[in-house]
């Protein structure tokens, strides 16, 4: 238990997809100019890393890693899978994506709407996919721990997300220089973010 | 006063539009209004009549500092001929030696940060804007001594214009610029800004205070060697190893960055900010009960080390807490601006100031990127507040 929750502690703030590793910065830049939408979508990355990463990890463990299909039949114990993680997972992920999109139309058009073309590019966002490739190389114990791993890197890219968007709405009025306007200046604030998570980096639980 | 006043309209004219230095009309004015009030008002937009505007309230700030930075002058010179063993020397040399010391810092400080400010109005023929009034006092505070003086010109520039004045100038930025400069030399030149050597200056300066540091000197600073016990408890000495008490921590003569070791010093900027009602009581407060709150969960619940065994007094009394929960974190523009929100605010950073202390072996202080990390989140905090608000009158009007 105590595993678990250092894992999605570590997850949110030390191993931050956005600061720790820059993964899914294109949607991360693009959605993030008010903070209703940011939250929407920020919800949508955290419910797809939940439901896929546990997915990808029964199949990482049972299907692809060598000798995971020993369960079916003992001839099988020599079989290597592994090569096709990445066709396998990039499958789960879309799939799941493809559901998100049709929920989240039925119930909430206007988040529809506004999140526009970046809900089914969740589907090549590469936090998503880094997740379940993250979770293929610390080779977690359990599901428990590769559930609260998603739980917590969705949870830690919503963070970045409503923080940058809260402050580019406060930024609104802000006389940036003309060439900077836009994406330059998203540029410079999340490097100054990132400045401020490097607090973290190092830390040390349990 | 008068005659000032009259040289100062005699020159008015060629500064002004279709005058001979029209160009350098945002200089010229920057001068004139720090000198006199200016007796115009604003034309469009919303605003406030007082006789306070913003170059005064800056102002109470740098006297809110002055304290700070005359006790971190003594101090310096005190910690010098304490290094060389020559102690006795008495009041008057060390001060003078801590002012020779400290002097350039500020030159450096404010040469580079108005330089930018005056280019950056000139070019965008606004006026001079006065925030770097404050910035240009604190980064001297917040740094060791023996920062090389290069340093803290690059890392001025660096936060001036990518914490500032791409975001438009005073008032808008969404950093503490001064907090920017620490954390860019911070990691930028680590060697200079962490470990033993830095926080006490054995050098001459001036040639004024030569000598040899005495044999069993250790320049390490209380929250340093916390940090790097090995031991559950930990005893906190002074550089020749007398163990220091708890109102040695608050009278400040410790090695530490220029302006941050005495809470007394601290404390009478503090009063003065509180009634100019400049800074917001409920941050300063919230920050010192996040951080007492904290460090007690540690004490309690924490690992079995010497920092998280400290009593929350000494978390208070030690490094940059105080100096940043006054300072740092009241800082109207970069903290949260709702009621509410300023009590969230304060409070976490207090917490993760202690957080960072105890569980992140690699800084000893952590007051710093607590408050930058927050200082991220204020707009957010503030977002949720007004929201809040909102939802709660329309439930109101629904309802009748």
């Amino acid at each position: 238990m105590e595993n678990i929750i250092n894992i999605f502690v570590k997850s949110i703030f030390v191993d931050n997809m956005i600061f720790a590793y820059f993964l899914g910065m294109c949607s991360y830049l693009a959605v993030s100019k008010n903070v209703k939408t940011s939250m929407g979508l920020g919800l949508a990355v955290i419910f797809v890393l939940v439901i896929t990463l546990p997915i990808n990890y029964l199949l990482e463990n049972y299907v692809l890693k060598e000798g995971a299909l020993a369960w079916l039949s003992p001839n099988l114990a020599s079989l290597d899978l592994s090569y096709l993680a990445f066709i396998l997972f990039i499958a789960v992920i879309a799939a799941i994506v493809q559901l998100v999109e049709m929920a989240v139309e039925k119930f909430s058009p206007s988040l529809y709407a506004s999140l526009g073309i970046f809900l089914p590019l969740i589907a090549v966002n590469c936090a998503i996919m880094g997740g379940s490739l993250f979770m293929q190389q610390r080779a977690f114990l359990n599901i428990g721990e590769a559930t609260s791993y998603a739980l917590g890197s969705g949870v830690g890219w919503l963070l970045a997300i409503v923080g940058l968007a809260a402050i580019r709405e406060k930024m609104e009025y802000s006389n940036v220089p003309k060439g900077l306007r836009g994406l330059g200046i998203a540029f410079i604030v999340v490097a100054l973010m990132g400045i401020a998570f490097l607090a973290f980096s190092g830390l040390k639980i349990g | 006063m008068s005659k000032l006043r009259k040289l100062v309209d005699k020159i008015k004219p060629s500064f002004s539009p279709g005058g001979k230095f029209e160009k350098l009309h945002s200089t010229f004015d920057a001068f004139e209004t720090f000198l006199f009030v200016p007796n115009t008002t604003s034309k469009s937009g919303t605003h406030i009549h007082d006789a306070v505007d913003s170059k005064r309230t800056m102002i109470v700030v740098v006297i809110a500092l002055l304290p700070a930075l005359l006790f971190g002058m003594y101090n310096v010179g005190y910690q010098h001929y304490l290094a060389i063993g020559q102690a006795a020397v008495g009041f008057l040399p060390m001060f003078w030696y801590g002012f020779l010391a400290v002097l350039p810092i500020i030159v450096v400080s404010y040469g580079v940060g108005l330089g930018i400010e005056f280019v950056g109005a000139q070019i965008r023929k606004e006026e001079v804007q006065e925030g770097f009034l404050v910035t240009g006092m604190l980064i001297p505070l917040i740094v060791p001594v023996d920062t090389p003086l290069w340093m803290i010109a690059l890392a001025t520039a660096f936060a001036v214009i990518f914490a500032k004045e791409v975001f438009g100038g005073t008032g808008m930025n969404i950093f503490n610029v001064a907090l920017v400069t620490r954390a860019f030399l911070f990691f930028a030149y680590p060697q200079s800004m962490s470990g033993n050597q830095v926080w006490v200056r054995t050098k001459e300066t001036f040639g004024l205070g030569g000598g040899t540091v005495v044999d069993g000197f250790s320049g390490a600073t209380p929250l340093g060697q916390i940090g790097t016990s090995t031991l559950p408890q930990a005893q906190i000495v002074d550089t020749m190893g007398n163990p220091y008490s708890l109102m040695d921590t608050i009278i400040g003569l410790m090695p530490g960055s220029i302006g941050e070791t005495s809470i007394i010093a601290i404390a009478i900027g503090a009063v003065i900010l509180l009634i100019t009602g400049v800074a917001s009581w409920k941050i300063m407060f919230s920050v010192f009960a996040g951080g007492a709150l904290m460090s007690i969960i540690f004490q309690n619940f924490g690992p079995d080390t010497a920092v998280a065994n400290l009593p929350w007094m000494y978390h208070l009394t030690l490094g940059g807490f105080a100096f940043g929960a006054v300072f740092m974190a009241t800082d109207p523009v970069t903290s949260a601006r709702t009621e509410t929100g300023k009590w969230i605010f304060g409070f976490l950073i207090g917490a993760l100031a202690i957080i960072i202390r105890v569980l992140n072996p690699g800084y000893a202080e952590g007051m710093m990127l607590a408050i930058l990390f927050m200082n991220i989140f204020a707009p957010l905090i503030d977002f949720y507040v007004v929201d809040a608000n909102v939802k709660r009158r329309l439930k109101r009007v629904s309802n009748k």
